[in-house]
């Protein structure tokens, strides 16, 4: 049997894990918090640019911007693999880094020149181990990305797409559902495709010119020449928000699975330790008993 | 006098939710005035100010461009960045026009790209200095 004083020292060095990762838990809950009430601010921007796009399409103007249309050849790409700077969140880092190598072999397998774009330290650490070169490291954005600072990426790809150099450009990010799931996936950003609100039927009335909606300041299409670098933009911002809530909810699920293993390990020892403790002791009983009787003897 | 309702909306958080006499949103082709009552309209922002007086108080607010939806007596302004004018940086702002006058503009989206940073920087600029 065990020595009972070791026994007793590891149950206080897991005692002492059990209360960092406890701590760790409580953090991430309350930065989940924060996180999500980003992302439920953002909706709230989503929602009108989509009201605005599905104004446009209803007073009959015809929804075409080159960022929506696929260009003829795809000659270049970029992917861009969104992680977190730090680690201790379950399989969160693994799953994007995953996924991301193995979009980035299909992506090679299609296209003629793909660069790699990686959001996080775990992410540039992780491509690094692998020898898979990156393009651009994103070390900057944590549990509270700022809008201003995806934009400015969001602007560099707007410009490589202007300038021809880029044709499309993939994410792959862990998307929030709910608390109880989040989902690794990746999408397509550039080209567009269609932006959201655009398929609104098409009010006969108002393209008539009978009534007006709304007056168009200074032109419909004027305005949809901004609504859709910005939807692109919002679109981008909202895969780092999705991927820094999800973060968050990784570790808490992970820290609070670690500090539940803590809590069996503590009872498992403790029964090992009681059970040591009392064989000594018993040992010792039978030593004095047996040492009276050889005196007695 | 009337009032009617206006919302400053970044994708990052709703910077002002309130009731007020007048607005003055900078449309991309000049200023315009919005006062209650004013007919359903979308209009395309361009970098400046957005300024709100109710009674005699004035606010003013810088935005980066976006856009403004006018209807039902609400006005929602939407906007990549939004700040209120005592807290731009000016010396941030004259290092990104220095910046975006460097840039590039090999074709017409480049072009468009370096003048709306140029814009916005002196939007931020002109704002400061006429206060």
């Amino acid at each position: 049997m065990a020595n009972a004083r070791a026994l007793d020292k590891r149950r206080k060095s897991i005692r002492n894990i059990k209360k960092i990762t406890r701590t760790m838990e409580l953090i991430a809950t309350a930065r989940f918090k924060k996180a999500m009430d980003r992302a439920t601010s953002a909706n709230d921007y989503t929602k009108r640019i989509t009201a605005v796009v599905s104004d446009l399409a209803r007073a009959g103007l015809e929804v075409s911007h080159p960022l929506l249309e696929a260009p003829d050849v795809t000659k270049g790409a970029t992917l861009l693999v969104l992680t977190g700077n730090r680690g201790l969140c379950g399989g969160y880092n693994g799953n994007a880094i995953r996924l991301g190598a193995k979009t980035l072999e299909l992506l090679k397998s299609e296209i003629e020149t793909v660069t790699l774009d990686v959001s996080g330290k775990r992410g540039v650490s992780g491509f690094k181990f692998r020898d898979i070169e990156m393009a651009e490291n994103y070390l900057q954005f944590d549990d509270e990305p700022l809008f201003a600072e995806v934009e400015e990426i969001a602007e560099r790809y707007l410009r490589e797409y202007a300038a021809g150099t880029l044709n499309r450009l993939d994410v792959t990010y862990t998307k929030f559902h709910s608390v109880a799931k989040q989902e690794i996936v990746n999408e397509t950003l550039l080209p567009l495709g269609s932006i959201e609100g655009a398929d609104t039927p098409v009010d006969p009335e108002v393209a008539a010119g009978n009534t007006a909606l709304y007056e168009f300041v200074p032109s419909a299409e004027s305005i949809l020449e901004e609504v859709v670098p910005t939807s692109f933009k919002i679109k981008l911002f909202k895969c780092f928000l999705d991927a820094a809530v999800s973060e968050q909810v990784a570790r808490m699920i992970a820290m609070k699975s670690a500090t539940e293993a803590a809590n069996d390990m503590i009872k498992d020892l403790s029964r090992t330790y009681n059970r040591a403790r009392q064989s000594q002791i018993t040992g010792e009983i039978m030593e004095v008993i047996g040492g009276v009787e050889a005196l007695e003897g | 006098m009337a009032q009617i309702n206006l919302v400053i909306v970044t994708p990052e958080t709703t910077t002002l939710d309130a009731d007020v006499d007048g607005v003055t949103v900078p449309l991309i082709d000049g200023s315009a005035g919005i006062l209650a009552g004013h007919a359903p309209m979308i209009g395309r922002l361009g970098p400046g100010e957005v300024r709100t007086t109710n009674g005699s108080t004035t606010e003013r607010y810088y935005v980066d461009g976006g856009f403004v939806q006018v209807e039902g007596n609400k006005i929602s302004v939407l906007t990549g960045r939004s700040i209120p004018a005592s807290e731009i940086d000016v010396a941030a702002a004259k290092a990104a026009l220095a910046e975006a006058e460097q840039q590039e503009a090999g074709n017409a989206d480049l072009a468009a790209l370096k003048s709306k940073s140029i814009a916005q920087a002196r939007a931020q600029i002109r704002m400061v200095e006429s206060a």
